[in-house]
């Protein structure tokens, strides 16, 4: 089984940014206005999912 | 492509530096990832009317409000009134902050900049360690923009630093997340911006209602990210406004989520490159507004780079006197604010009623954040054990 990595619910994402200015992996971009999380760089420690204003982020087993 | 300055973010920030480096004679391209300059507006749209000093709004289409004061309820409901006739004129606007934003660009066009929309910086170029431009991207095709000057005016999620090896990553501690209304049939006094504060109400932040009009208003809400939880914001905003009969009535005719940085201003010069607004945390840590500041160093920045580019040199030391000029004047509010910022977020919602209710009938001589902490230690001189930190910094 997989690590778990942050999934950004593009249906939610409203590209505040909020969640790339907190990441301390630099692993989120944002693209077409929606956040999008590299599953490389990304470690799981959950910064994210805990400042997304309106609860886009999850993080789920790849 | 060759300039002499290519500006990353078409906000305040980006344009009022691209607008004082084109003045003084310099090459400025400012690219623009949205399709419009300006929308979608990610802003509580309050704004001091500081800004008028500024010169660099045309006409006032961009004012929605004209406020007469601000009120500050405490978690109790005590209320702190800051009226105009108590602060002379300097009271503040809301803002139809798309319009605001595209007069601001306009300016730095007039002055001679150019604007490429839909145009996404994907990277810094670099030749033997040093920027030298950016890595562009505009319906899907790359290309690369060379500059002698970056300016990385590309908000709080700003990437362009982190590219030259800053260290620009916020703490969540330093972030409050947040999310807005634009609600329409509510009713309220259109005259004051008002701002609601309590652990239950906005932990480590507060509720903003800024009317935009006689029935319309921005209800927004911020909370400290350390503090959150996943899709806090909106759950405690939506149980604030369903407590408020007045609002509950309303309907959105737009919602927005935002992140506004509340941390102490970063490192903003290397080599070829310069850090602006948000991006440079260049907001009050107390209020989360980040206009002022973004214009007053976007002025800053903008006459800096012009004599950089008229003595064709760009290396750090050129290009400090923007961070020197801003230690000693946008800098010492920010770092004031931000020991304030701490003290407050130290104190319990009972001490906050208590400072509320000894302010009731305060008379304030301006409208700021500087005559609230003076009156505070006015009528609580043992405040001033906790403020001590703040001597350091300035002389109050």
């Amino acid at each position: 089984m997989g690590k778990p990595k942050a999934l950004v619910d593009k249906g939610k994402c409203l590209a505040c940014g909020g969640c790339i200015s907190v990441c301390p992996q630099d692993a989120i971009t944002m693209c077409s206005s929606k956040a999008i999380v590299s599953k490389e760089n990304c470690i799981d420690c959950g910064i994210c999912i805990q400042t997304c204003p309106v609860g886009a982020i999850s993080n789920e087993v790849y | 492509m060759k300039y002499d300055v290519v500006v990353v973010g078409s906000g305040p920030a980006g344009s009022v530096t691209a607008r004082f480096a084109a003045e003084s004679g310099a090459n400025v391209l400012i690219i623009e990832r949205r399709q419009e300059v300006g929308v979608p507006v990610l802003c509580g749209e309050g704004i001091s009317k500081k800004v008028d000093d500024f010169k660099v709004l045309e006409g006032r289409r961009w004012i929605a409000n004209n406020m007469e004061g601000a009120r500050i309820f405490s978690p109790d409901g005590a209320m702190v009134k800051l009226a105009a006739d108590m602060a002379g004129d300097e009271t503040g606007y809301v803002l139809y902050r798309d319009i605001f934003d595209q007069e601001l660009a306009r300016g730095a066009i007039r002055a001679g900049a150019e604007l490429m929309l839909n145009t996404c910086a994907v990277d810094v170029l670099k030749e033997n360690g040093k920027v030298n431009g950016v890595k562009a991207k505009q319906f899907g095709e790359e290309f690369d923009i060379e500059a002698d000057i970056i300016v990385g005016a590309d908000g709080v999620e700003s990437k362009i630093g982190r590219w030259a090896g800053m260290k620009t990553t916020l703490k969540p501690y330093d972030l409050e997340t947040c999310v807005q209304y634009t609600l329409s049939n509510v009713e309220f006094d259109k005259e004051y911006c008002d701002f609601y504060l309590g652990k239950k109400i906005a932990p480590g932040g507060y509720v903003w209602v800024f009317p935009k009009g006689k029935d319309i208003a921005n209800v927004g809400i911020g909370i400290l990210a350390s503090l959150s939880e996943p899709g806090m914001p909106l759950k405690l905003l939506d149980k604030f406004i369903d407590s408020h009969p007045e609002l509950k009535k309303g309907e959105p005719l737009r919602f927005l989520a935002g992140a506004v940085p509340v941390a102490e201003p970063i490192e903003s010069v290397r080599d070829n490159l310069l850090l602006v607004g948000d991006a440079a945390r260049q907001v009050d840590p107390i209020t989360g507004g980040g206009l002022m500041a973004s214009i007053e160093a976007g002025e800053i920045a903008g006459e800096t780079i012009g004599k950089a580019v008229g003595e064709q040199r760009f290396d750090k030391k050129m290009l400090s006197p923007y961070e020197e000029k801003l230690e000693n004047t946008v800098y010492k509010k920010l770092k004031r604010n931000y020991v304030v910022k701490e003290i407050v977020l130290g104190m319990e919602d009972k001490t906050l009623n208590m400072l509320a209710d000894s302010l009731k009938d305060y008379k304030f001589d301006e409208l700021s954040t500087l005559s609230l902490v003076k009156a505070l230690v006015l009528k609580h001189p043992s405040l001033l054990i906790k403020l001590k930190p703040l001597m350091k910094l300035s002389k109050m």
